[in-house]
């Protein structure tokens, strides 16, 4: 009797374990954490965790917005157009305007958020298919920053405290694009779960037709959340430019998948619906505890983006498996 | 010799945490219908899925017998290999395939590769004729209505000279003169010796058609009657296992002032471009009144809600007072705003959010109304969404509890209990008692009695004959994009004969 309530028991934590929408991003990101915290223990050093947080500050400070945007069901490819953009434009703004720091920022986040109209124009209000959208802006943009800088970087930017945001660190510790990056998340978790409009981001990706008929304003809230993602996209661009004190045309290029699946790694549904910022947090730790574990291992970086690509997939066999345990449907 | 074409022996189905099916013993004769009935949950779809293939063997225990020898069946393609055919409730078509090639998917006629187009379209003119579908083989399927589908999926399954034919559910989408197709078919097959297992909520259709009637209730056999040996209500009873006292709790007590008039509404045809589904109708609600809408499915009564909630806006005409005064719906915002609330009828399409849990889908269409301008508070939500739990008695662990993971009895009562939330003064309802068990419907009207002794007006939309006439106070019957009858229920007016002349357009 006393074995069968034990029995009971574990299977009650376990089910609480794989509850957890993370538990597909958190179990393989353990394992890694102990196979290279064994191989070199210099990993757990602070500088070296404090290199590991700096570089997922950037995909995450995109990745949290990204989360809201799968959430309410739709997708974008064109964060990294967007990141580039607002590397330049932030850049132009110093080197080429001279209208000082914060006007630079606000131009940089302006234009992501014409880039956001834009895409929520065709994608909501046209109802065309995101992924061919987002992949067609993507190019416009890329190309317009190509006509524009004919591919060479931004510089001589002139302001030396501009540089604090992407090279400084707070109180000497850690990186202010560490404290910017959580403060974001926080700000997100917070936007989707304690509010009105959060709601109506997971109703809006969960049902559309039913979040039409509860009178939520389906248009506005997804294009709320389409602009808000590539204004965040031009934030990590002026990140960057702060970081590199330099416009760079190619800031962020290739990175849109990586941030997806980042998202998608950390439980959020292609579908729509469902997701935590959490979840994408860890995604983005993974993803840059791979790059860099690789490195201190001696493992040519060429493996990086098939031992990326593997976890991916795991991830997904994990969550399958997690979503059978808790007893939920699909 | 055994002279049962199909046994099903002792079968018991676990699932990590529930028996679905325990010793479940079911007997089916040469060229006889089984009805099968019993509530949402009572195992009737896991009984099928065993037969079916779709739980191979091993994955249960018991034994299926075909024609005295038992077999095993590995997966759903061995089940058909025996001559096993299933219908499902869901329609599976190839919405921009022809109707040919849906009625003959997995069968195409022709050789090395080719398809014979020629025989194609002829054999399915044949079956067309046969299920009495006036359609062309070669259009597309997407612009049929659920009906049509539903005996092209019939249709589907006859052409495999099926032994055992399976149908689950089959009328859910029929209009009656369909349902009359559908049973015809059915005796025919009958004759030929073809046996049926036929799955339904529809205690009429088992006495129609059936020859006994196996009662399933909690994943057990409970009993099997010839059906022209045994009353209904003996029949209900062993469904629920209580005795339901009236299953339609109408009470008699007087209206109040019109709270809504709807004149000249015309509703654009969903599927035919440039044609109305509904010319030029009108029609007033009295407070506390339910006002039955019937007609046969097609007739517009679904798109003449949406489209007074604001659901369809796109060339629809309308003019709807409130209290008298005219307002301007041009969104379901709008409508509620204005004290209306709308169930849908297809709740697994628009009615429900399945990856969020209760409480999310019953405050969805109250976020304006949650206390707080910006953020929601969780422990006052936490409240408003557990006093409606407790007063619709939703049968969940918690309030947490994702939707997929609810039977459709319930999920409906969350829908339910989303707009009440609200507080309406008015409630549009399309169908609410579609596909859930006998225990739940009665819960259902009973809350709708309540509603309109608090002075709730309910418009209701419903193809169940006894639940139209039983609740509604008065019953508009479209037709042909027109109303056709206006019957009250206080002049006797409201009768199955007087519903149907002018359903038909008599």
């Amino acid at each position: 009797m006393n074995t069968l309530k034990n029995k009971e028991n574990k299977r009650s934590l376990a089910s609480i374990f794989f509850a957890r929408t993370e538990t597909g991003v958190l179990l393989p990101l353990v394992i890694l954490l102990v196979i290279i915290g064994c191989v070199n223990s210099d990993f757990f050093a602070f500088t070296n965790l404090v290199d590991i947080l700096r570089s997922s500050s950037y995909t995450f400070i995109i990745a949290a917005p990204l989360t809201l945007l799968m959430i309410s069901g739709g997708m974008d490819l064109s964060i990294a157009a967007s990141t580039a953009l607002g590397c330049v434009v932030c850049a132009w703004g110093l080197a080429d305007f001279h209208i000082g720091i914060f006007p630079s920022i606000l131009l940089a986040l302006a234009a992501g958020a014409v880039v956001g109209a834009l895409k929520a124009a065709l994608v909501v209000t046209f109802n065309l298919p995101a992924f061919i959208i987002t992949l067609g802006l993507t190019k416009i943009v890329n190309s317009f920053i190509l006509v524009t800088t004919d591919g060479i970087a931004v510089s001589n930017l002139g302001n030396e405290s501009f540089k604090a945001l992407g090279q400084g660190k707070a109180f000497g510790m850690v990186h202010w694009t560490i404290i910017l990056a959580v403060v974001i998340g926080v700000s997100m978790h917070i936007l989707l779960n304690r509010t009105k409009f959060g709601r109506a981001v997971a109703a809006c990706g969960g049902n559309r037709e039913t979040a039409k008929l509860a009178g939520i304003n389906v248009v506005k809230t997804r294009y709320i959340v389409e602009i808000m993602v590539s204004v965040f996209a031009a934030f990590c661009g002026v990140c960057m430019c702060s970081r590199f004190n330099s416009g760079q045309p190619a800031a962020g290029a290739g990175t849109e998948l990586t941030i997806m699946a980042s998202v998608i790694i950390g439980g959020t549904s292609m579908m729509g619906g469902s997701g935590t910022i959490l979840g994408s947090f860890l995604g983005c730790v993974l993803l840059a505890v791979i790059n860099n574990g690789l490195v201190l291992m001696r493992v040519s970086t060429n493996w990086q983006n098939m031992i990326f690509g593997l976890i991916l997939v795991i991830s997904l066999f994990i969550d399958r498996y997690r979503r059978a345990k808790s007893g939920g449907g699909l | 010799m055994s002279n049962f074409v199909l046994q099903m022996r002792n079968v018991t189905k676990r699932f990590p945490g529930v028996i679905a099916l325990k010793d479940v013993n079911l007997e089916l004769c040469r060229g006889e219908i089984l009805g099968i009935c019993g509530e949402n949950g009572a195992g009737k779809s896991t009984l099928m899925k065993v037969l079916s293939g779709s739980y191979a063997a091993g994955d249960y225990e018991g034994e299926i017998v075909l024609d005295g020898s038992p077999v095993r069946f590995t997966g759903v393609h061995d089940a058909q290999a025996h001559g096993i055919e299933m219908v499902y409730q869901e329609m599976n078509m190839m919405l921009d395939a022809s109707v040919a090639e849906n009625l003959f998917v997995g069968s195409l006629p022709g050789k090395n590769g080719w398809i014979d187009y020629k025989k194609l379209y002829a054999d399915a003119r044949t079956l067309l004729e046969r299920a009495k579908l006036d359609l062309d083989p070669k259009m597309t399927v997407r612009p049929l209505n659920s009906g049509q589908m539903q005996l092209l999926s019939l249709m589907r399954a006859v052409s495999k000279n099926p032994g055992i034919l399976v149908l689950d559910e089959p009328t859910t989408a029929l209009t009656d003169q369909e349902v009359d197709t559908l049973m015809e078919i059915l005796d025919s097959l009958r004759t030929k010796g073809v046996s049926c297992l036929y799955i339904s909520h529809k205690l009429e259709e088992l006495y129609r058609i059936c020859d006994r009637a196996l009662v399933l209730r909690d994943g057990q056999t409970i009993n099997c009657h010839r059906i022209a040996e045994v009353e209904k209500q003996t029949l209900i009873e062993e469904m629920v296992g209580r005795k339901v006292e009236n299953l339609y709790p109408k009470d008699e007590h007087g209206f109040g002032e019109e709270v809504l008039r709807v004149e000249h509404l015309s509703v654009p045809h969903p599927n035919i471009r440039g044609r109305n589904i509904v010319e030029d109708i009108g029609f007033s609600l009295r407070k506390g009144e339910i006002l039955g809408i019937g007609g046969l499915v097609g007739a517009g009564r679904s798109e003449s809600l949406g489209a007074i909630f604001g659901q369809y806006t796109m060339g629809v005409h309308k003019k709807i007072f409130i209290d008298g005064k005219e307002v301007n719906i041009r969104s379901p915002r709008d409508a509620i705003r204005h004290g209306i609330g709308f169930i849908t009828e297809e709740c697994k399409l628009n009615g429900i959010i399945w990856m969020l849990s209760i409480r999310e889908n019953m405050s969805v269409a109250n976020l304006p109304k949650l206390p707080g301008r910006f953020f929601i508070k969780k422990g006052k939500e936490k409240k408003v969404v557990q006093k409606q739990m407790t007063q619709l008695r939703i049968k969940a662990p918690s309030m947490e509890t994702a939707l997929v993971q609810l039977s459709g009895g319930n999920q409906q009562k969350v829908i339910l209990g989303k707009w009440l939330m609200n507080e309406p003064r008015i409630l549009l309802v399309d169908e609410p008692t579609k596909g859930i068990d006998v225990g739940t419907k009665a819960d259902f009207y009973k809350i709708m009695s309540d509603l309109t002794k608090q002075g709730v007006s309910i418009v209701m939309v419903s193809s169940d004959m006894p639940e139209l006439l039983s609740m509604s106070d008065r019953v508009l019957v479209l037709a042909g994009g027109k109303i056709t009858a206006e019957l009250h229920r206080d002049r006797g007016e409201t009768t199955e004969t007087a519903v149907m002349a002018a359903a038909i357009g008599e």
